[in-house]
């Protein structure tokens, strides 16, 4: 973004409505146009945005046409993703003999057709489509044009877009970061009323009446409530590249949601990220559980202070510090009072059970939080009692996925817990924010997070992501061993490869299985038992 | 999604085992008691399970099939591993036969079945005993990691020699320490549990302490808390080589038993005719 695209931009009536007073010196308008954004071209074809991808930007349309696709759904080949399906016996039996004893043999002829223009330059990368008319006729779409604003929610939320885009004709968009974003919406009252308001007509509805606090609400009710609570947002959107640092320093920031001793002028529900749930110890603070999606704080405080009107100063019995990024719906609390709490029972809180026992019995918990593992939904976790290091699962793991195994059995330990080094499928998966291709996606059938190698341009930006360092970059080779190079640059051409959970392999994890020991499992942290192996 | 270890399977193949058990050999009385030749059911009986135990190292190639998990496959091997012994007594009547070829066998078959023991044991014990050590290293690594842990000690002699104008602690090294930083020692020590690594460093290791200055001490210590990692390390590869070395006894002898038992089927059915 030159100085001379700003001043441009700021000529244009929707950029020039944004009041540049309101903004403080140390963040001006110009500042934030200059660093937060970049003006972006995409040809007649090009997709902008898939269904299901996350994203860290909005778009801005500034000239030309898009469609958005409401119904049905493109097909997954032709948004760049993996056609996943199982293997059949006798394809699984035959990786025995087709292995080929040179690692990450490709058969480059398939990368062929798929759709990809750009390089691999992940600035400049793109799927497109190829046939716009056909889709138009079989897809039910809608037209944005000049002054459209979209992707707003999925990146200020962290949550999937909901909807796939792609330029009509040739377009010229303004990318807005997350940071941009966050910044206009503070400073400006137009930006902010017009993302709030479309948040609450969009997607808060229903996320309220998914918690079982407002699910018993009627239309007019529950509307009353959306009218009325507040969005906040804590952290930074690229906690992975912060947290990455931050442990080699070993002091990760935690902004602090809510401080235990305080007020509660609210329930918080969490929307989108993980916060960690602590009390005072000693001079430390003990990690008592986490939140993630979906989870609240501070019912039970509010709930006792509306119960026992007579009791002064009720105070949060615990500190809330975000994980990360963390999106908050704040409830007020009369509207708790109006709405919810004459028609429920008093809650109970497991927190302060906890707060209760010996320090040492949640200490593998304080780990898991501190070393972020939180976000899996499905880590390897070893017991290092039971394993006898015969690597048995590294070649189950080799032989299923063309003689190249897709972890390293070494990872962070405690007690007798080894969180080895292979993909954990997170919550939170920041290694799908900016795939140019969106070659790292979520399956619809499964929600593994897959890497399909046709569209993966090999630009490493996952593997730069992962904050576990579970994405390898690999050069692929012939099948007598030869490294195959970009015909037009002549480099080695790279391939990001992780765990994909053996997801087209029939019977599940190699891994799991291969252990004779029992020794492996894949686990979700809030459901991990250490002593669940024994 | 976190997945059990679960007893059943074991349960389930003790109480298997139990009555193939006893119906072989309630079979084999009948047929004795009718004047047959028992020999020939428990035999066969005794064949299939052993073909069957050796489906376990066949499972470990076909890990790409659902073909059931190993700790499952590993559990039916020990109780059939236990069932086999118990037939093979069954079959032979005698805990030590009086022909040289039956002897060739018993003695191999004995000797798997030892090992098996064994292995399984150290399977049990040393994992846990790895797990206390607080590091964790990958076999391949460990001749890597050690020659990186000599390098660091022998900077670290060279410049307290530099620093402090003294060569006692090169002259210590030399005539003492390079021994034990070398290669991996103290194996046995390291398997049964014992600290001799420990007790050595403390001791012959340290001798040339009380010799050496403020300055020489801090490059001093310093050699000693590496002498403590490479303690360490050196279990590790104690503990792990015998957790591997053990299978190339076990395997290749129980190949040795089938190809022995083959032969004593083709031997027993051409005498038969
Ligand atoms: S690659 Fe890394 S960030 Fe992505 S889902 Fe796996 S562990 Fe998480
Ligand atoms: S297969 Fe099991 S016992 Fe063997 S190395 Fe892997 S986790 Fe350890």
């Amino acid at each position: 973004m030159t100085e001379s695209d700003v001043e441009s931009l700021l000529r244009r009536p929707d950029i020039a409505a944004i009041e540049a007073d309101n903004f403080p010196k140390h963040t001006p308008l110009k500042g934030v146009l200059l660093n937060d954004t970049r003006i972006v071209r995409f040809r007649a074809g090009d997709i902008v945005v898939r269904e299901g991808d996350y994203g860290n930007s909005a778009f801005l349309v500034l000239e030309g046409s898009l469609r958005v696709v409401l119904a049905p759904e493109l097909p997954q080949s032709l948004l760049g993703r993996q056609q996943t399906g199982k293997k059949g016996f006798f394809e699984a039996l035959s990786q025995l003999w087709t292995n080929s004893t040179v690692p990450e043999v490709r058969d480059i002829s398939r990368y062929q057709g798929q759709g990809l223009r750009g390089g691999s330059d992940s600035a400049n990368a793109r799927v497109f489509l190829q046939d716009v008319p056909a889709v138009l006729d079989r897809h039910r779409t809608a037209k944005l044009e000049d002054g459209a604003l979209f992707g707003e929610l999925a990146a200020l939320g962290r949550v999937p877009r909901t909807a796939t885009i792609f330029a009509e004709q040739e377009a010229t968009l303004l990318e807005i970061r997350w940071q941009g974003l966050r910044e206009l919406r503070k400073y400006d009252e137009g930006w902010r009323r017009m993302i709030d308001q479309r948040y609450r007509e969009n997607a808060l509805k229903t996320h309220l009446q998914e918690s079982i606090m407002f699910s018993r609400l009627d239309e007019n009710a529950l509307q009353s409530v959306v009218d009325k609570v507040l969005f906040e947002t804590y952290g930074a959107f690229d906690w992975n590249v912060a947290f990455q640092k931050q442990r080699q320093s070993g002091n990760a920031k935690e902004p602090v949601i809510a401080r235990q001793g305080e007020y509660p002028d609210g329930v918080l529900m969490i929307r989108a990220g993980f916060a960690r749930v602590s009390v005072k110890h000693g001079n430390g603070e003990r990690t008592l559980t986490y939140l993630g999606a979906g989870d609240h704080f501070g019912l039970g405080e509010l709930y006792a202070a509306w119960k026992n009107p007579d009791i002064p100063d009720i105070a949060l019995y615990t500190t809330l510090t975000a994980l990360g990024y963390v999106d908050v719906i704040r409830v007020p609390a009369p509207i708790l009072e109006e709405h919810v709490f004459p028609f429920m029972e008093q809650p109970t809180s497991t927190t302060m059970d906890i707060a209760s026992k010996p320090v040492a019995d949640d200490a593998m918990m304080e780990w898991a939080v501190e070393e972020r593992f939180i976000n899996a939904t499905r880590s390897m976790v070893i017991d290092l009692e039971r394993c006898v290091r015969c690597d048995d699962c590294v070649r189950a793991c080799a032989s299923t996925h063309g003689g190249n195994p897709r972890f390293r059995r070494h990872g962070r330990t405690f007690d007798n817990i080894m969180v080895a080094n292979a993909c954990m499928h997170c919550a939170d998966p920041v290694c799908m924010i900016g795939c140019p291709t969106g070659a790292i996606h979520r399956t619809v059938e499964t929600g593994i997070v897959v890497i399909n190698d046709l569209t993966c341009i090999g630009c490493a930006t996952c593997a730069n992501s992962c904050p576990y360092n579970n994405i390898a970059m690999v050069a692929i080779r012939t099948k007598d061993g030869h490294t195959i190079a970009d015909p037009n640059t002549g480099k080695p051409i790279f391939k990001a490869t992780k765990c994909d959970f053996c997801d087209s392999n029939p019977g599940g994890p190699a891994c799991v299985r291969a252990c004779p020991y029992g020794a492996l499992r894949r686990v979700h942290f809030r459901e991990f038992n250490p002593a669940g192996a024994g | 999604m976190s997945q059990r270890y679960s007893a059943v399977p074991v349960t389930t193949f003790c109480v298997l085992s139990a009555a193939v058990f006893g119906l072989t050999a309630w079979a084999a009385r009948d047929t004795w008691e009718n004047l047959g030749n028992p020999a020939i059911l428990t035999g066969y009986t005794l064949f299939v399970l052993m073909l069957l135990l050796g489906f376990l190292n066949a499972r470990k190639r076909l890990s790409m099939l659902p073909v059931g998990r190993a700790s499952v496959w590993l559990a039916f091997h020990v109780v059939a591993g236990i069932l086999a012994l118990a037939m093979f007594w069954l079959h032979t009547g005698t805990i030590w036969p009086v022909g040289l070829y039956e002897q060739v066998l018993t003695g191999l078959f004995y000797l798997v079945s030892l090992s098996g023991i064994v292995g399984y044991g150290l399977s049990r014990m040393l994992p846990r005993r790895l797990a206390q050590t607080e590091i964790e290293i990958i076999f391949e690594r460990i001749p890597a990691e050690l020659a990186e842990i000599r390098e660091k000690i022998e900077a670290l002699v060279l410049e307290c020699t530099e620093k402090t104008g003294s060569d006692t602690v090169a002259q210590h090294y030399i005539g003492t320490l390079s021994w034990f930083f070398a290669r991996p020692r103290f194996r046995i020590s390291h398997i049964v549990g014992g600290d001799a690594a420990g007790h050595w460093l403390r001791g012959p290791g340290s001798a040339a302490s009380r010799y050496l200055n403020d300055p020489e001490r801090a490059y001093f210590d310093q050699i000693i808390e590496l002498g403590e990692l490479k303690c360490l390390i050196d279990r590790h590869y104690a503990c792990q080589e015998l957790l591997k070395k053990w299978l190339l006894v076990h395997v290749p002898l129980a190949m040795a038993v089938i190809l022995v038992a083959v032969w004593h089927l083709i031997l027993v059915n051409v005498y038969a005719l």
